[in-house]
C-alpha cells in the first residue's frame, strides 16, 4: 500500500475519533433524555447552538477564559432545555411521544431563530491563541483539537461517575429501567425527568461549544450535526449511554472516511445510511436493550 | 377479628385502565397487622388491577383505601408508599439494569440514613443476595428475583405489603420457600395481601382469603373454609376432594394470559 494512502487513512481515523468525541456529548444528551422521558428530543441541535453562543459571549465578549465559557454553555443550555420541557413539551406529553418529538422540532426552530435574531447569521469565532498544528508521526493534529478531545472525554467520565456513583444517577437509571417501580419506591418522576433534561441539554451545550471551538459558530451549528447525533444514538441503541458513545465514534470515523473516499458533500449521507441500515437490520441498535 | 379496624382496608374500589375503565367494579379487601390474606380468582378477574388501585398506580374512580386510619385512595404511589404500603407487582418487580445492591438501596429512599443498616439486615436474611450484590439484577434466576423484589419492599419497613403472584413461574420448591418467607413476614406483624394462582398452597399458609370473580368479591372467609368450599374447589382448585366435575374446571391461570 502506498505510504500516502496509509497516511490519509490514519489522518481520517484521527479526525474521526476527535469529531466522534464531540458528537458523543449531544448524542449522550439525546440518549439520556430518551431513556428517561421516552421521546426523541430533536431540540438537542438547537440546544447545542444555544450553549455555543453562551460560551462565545462569555469568552469573546466578556473576555473570560474558554473554560468559563464551557461552564456557561452547560448552564445556559440546561436552563433553556428545562424551560422548553416545562413550558411546552411536558404539556404535549399526553399526546404521546410523537407529539413531543414534533413539538421538540418546533421548539428547535423557535430557538434557532431567536439565536439568529440575537446574534445574526455571521460566523463568530472564539478568542483563541493561534497555535500551530503538531505532527504526531505521519498525522497532524491541532492543539485545540487535543483540548476539545480531552474536555469531551472528561465530561463523559464525569457523566459516568454521576450515573454510576451518585444517588441521583441511580434514580435516573432506575426510572429509565422501570418507571412504575421507581414511582412505587418513592422517586418523583417529574423531578428526575427535569434533572435529566437539564443534564442532557447541558451536555448538548458543551458539545456545541467544542464544535464551535473546532470550527466557528453560527445559528445552524447544532442543526448541521443533528442528523449525525441522531444517527449515533440510533446506532448505539436509543437510550443506551455506552451505545451513544460507541455510536458517536463510529459515525465520526465513518464521516471522515466518507469525506476521504468520496467527497465532503457525502458527509451528510452517512447519518441517513446508518439510520436506515440500523432500522432495517437491528432496530435495537448495537447496545440497546429494547427495540427502539 | 373484633374491635379496631384492620390496618389495611379497601372498600368499594372501582377502577381500571383508560381503555377498560371498569375492570374492578367494587371490591373490598382488608388485612390486619400480622395477618396473611390470600386473594384468588380466575385469570382476568381483576386481582392485579385491584392491587394497582390500592397502591396508587391506578387511580380509583370510587372507593376508599384506609391505611392505618388514613384514607390514601387517589394519592400518588409515592405518597402511599411513604404512608407505609409496600407493593411487589406481578411483573417487572425489580430494576434489571441496576445491581442487586442498588435495588436494595432503591427500596430505602424514604429513610436514606437507614440504608446501610437495612441492607446489612437484608444480606443476613437472604445470604444468596450477598454473592450477587454487584451483579445486574436481570442476571438473577426467577426465584432469586422474587426474593430480591420482596427484600427491596422490606427495605422500606412497610406496615402493609401487597404481593402479586410472587410464586408465578417458580419451581415447586422455590414456591414453597417463598410461601414460608411470606408467612414469616406476616408473623413479624406486617399486614400482607397476596394474590396467588397456586391457590391450595397459598390458602394453606394464609389466615383469610378473598375470591374475586369478574371484578367483584365472590366470597371471603377463613382460608381453611375457602379451601373447603365445594364451589371453590370445583372452580379453582380442580375439585380434588370431590368427584370429578362434569365440565372441565376453569383453568386457574392460563399460560400467556394478560398480565
Ligand atoms: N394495562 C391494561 N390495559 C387495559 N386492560 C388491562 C390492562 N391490564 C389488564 N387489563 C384487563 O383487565 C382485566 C383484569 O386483568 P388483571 O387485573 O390483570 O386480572 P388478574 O390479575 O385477575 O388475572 C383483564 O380483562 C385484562 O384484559
Ligand atoms: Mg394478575
Amino acid at each position: 500500500m502506498p505510504e500516502d494512502v496509509l497516511q490519509g487513512w490514519l489522518q481520517a481515523l484521527l479526525n474521526g475519533v476527535v469529531s466522534g468525541s464531540l458528537l458523543a456529548l449531544p448524542a449522550l444528551g439525546f440518549s439520556a433524555i430518551f431513556a428517561v422521558l421516552r421521546f426523541p428530543n430533536f431540540a438537542v441541535g438547537a440546544l447545542a447552538t444555544a450553549g455555543a453562543y453562551a460560551a462565545w459571549v462569555v469568552n469573546a465578549r466578556l473576555g473570560l477564559p474558554v473554560g468559563a465559557g464551557v461552564a456557561a454553555a452547560f448552564l445556559v443550555a440546561a436552563l433553556v432545555g428545562v424551560l422548553l420541557e416545562a413550558a411546552a413539551l411536558e404539556r404535549l406529553g399526553r399526546g404521546g411521544a410523537l407529539m413531543k418529538a414534533i413539538g421538540s422540532l418546533a421548539m428547535a426552530m423557535v430557538l434557532e431563530n431567536a439565536l439568529r435574531f440575537a446574534f445574526g447569521n455571521d460566523l463568530q469565532a472564539f478568542d483563541l491563541p493561534l497555535a500551530r498544528d503538531m505532527l504526531l508521526g505521519p498525522v497532524r493534529i491541532g492543539p485545540q483539537q487535543i483540548n476539545n478531545f480531552l474536555v469531551a472525554i472528561a465530561v463523559m467520565a464525569a457523566l459516568w461517575a454521576f450515573l454510576a456513583l451518585t444517588p441521583l444517577g441511580r434514580s435516573m437509571r432506575a426510572v429509565a429501567d422501570n418507571p412504575d417501580l421507581a414511582r412505587l419506591k418513592g422517586v418523583n418522576p417529574r423531578r428526575i425527568a427535569l434533572i435529566t433534561v437539564a443534564a442532557g441539554a447541558g451536555l448538548c451545550g458543551v458539545g456545541g461549544t467544542l464544535i464551535g471551538l473546532d470550527t466557528a459558530i453560527d445559528p445552524l451549528l447544532g442543526g448541521r450535526v443533528l442528523l449525525s447525533v441522531f444517527a449515533a444514538a440510533v446506532l448505539g441503541g436509543l437510550g443506551s449511554i455506552p451505545g451513544a458513545v460507541a455510536g458517536a465514534f463510529v459515525i465520526g470515523i465513518a464521516e471522515e472516511f466518507t469525506v476521504l473516499a468520496l467527497s465532503p458533500s457525502y458527509r451528510m449521507a452517512v447519518g441517513f445510511v446508518v439510520i436506515l441500515a440500523v432500522l432495517t437490520v437491528r432496530p435495537a441498535g448495537l447496545l440497546g436493550s429494547r427495540a427502539a | 377479628m373484633t374491635g379496631a379496624a384492620p390496618l389495611l382496608q379497601a372498600e368499594g374500589i372501582v377502577g381500571g385502565y383508560a381503555s377498560a375503565e371498569q375492570v374492578v367494579k367494587g371490591v373490598a379487601l382488608s388485612a390486619a397487622a400480622g395477618e396473611l390474606v390470600s386473594v384468588i380468582g380466575p385469570n382476568g378477574a381483576g386481582k392485579s388491577t385491584a392491587l394497582k388501585l390500592v397502591a396508587g398506580l391506578l387511580r380509583p374512580s370510587a372507593g376508599r383505601v384506609r391505611l392505618g386510619g388514613e384514607d390514601v385512595a387517589g394519592r400518588s404511589p409515592q405518597a402511599i408508599a411513604r404512608a407505609g404500603l409496600g407493593f411487589v407487582p406481578q411483573e417487572r418487580n425489580i430494576f434489571g439494569a441496576l445491581s442487586v445492591a442498588e435495588n436494595l438501596e432503591m427500596g430505602c429512599l424514604f429513610e436514606r440514613g437507614a440504608m446501610r443498616a437495612r441492607a446489612a439486615e437484608a444480606y443476613a436474611r437472604f445470604p444468596m443476595l450477598v454473592e450477587k450484590r454487584r451483579a445486574a439484577a436481570r442476571s438473577l434466576s426467577g426465584g432469586q428475583r422474587q426474593v430480591l423484589a420482596v427484600a427491596m419492599a422490606l427495605m422500606a419497613r412497610p406496615r402493609a405489603l401487597l404481593l402479586d403472584e410472587p410464586t408465578a413461574g417458580l419451581s415447586p420448591r422455590a414456591a414453597s420457600e417463598l410461601f414460608a418467607l411470606v408467612r414469616g413476614i406476616a408473623d413479624a406483624g406486617i399486614a400482607v395481601l397476596m394474590v396467588e394462582q397456586n391457590a391450595l398452597e397459598s390458602l394453606a399458609v394464609s389466615d383469610r382469603a378473598y375470591v374475586l370473580v369478574d371484578g367483584r368479591n365472590h366470597l371471603d372467609g377463613p382460608a381453611a373454609a375457602v379451601a373447603d368450599d365445594p364451589d371453590i374447589r370445583r372452580l379453582f382448585l380442580g375439585g380434588r376432594t370431590h368427584p370429578a366435575p362434569a365440565a372441565a374446571p376453569v383453568p386457574f391461570q392460563q399460560p400467556g394470559g394478560f398480565p
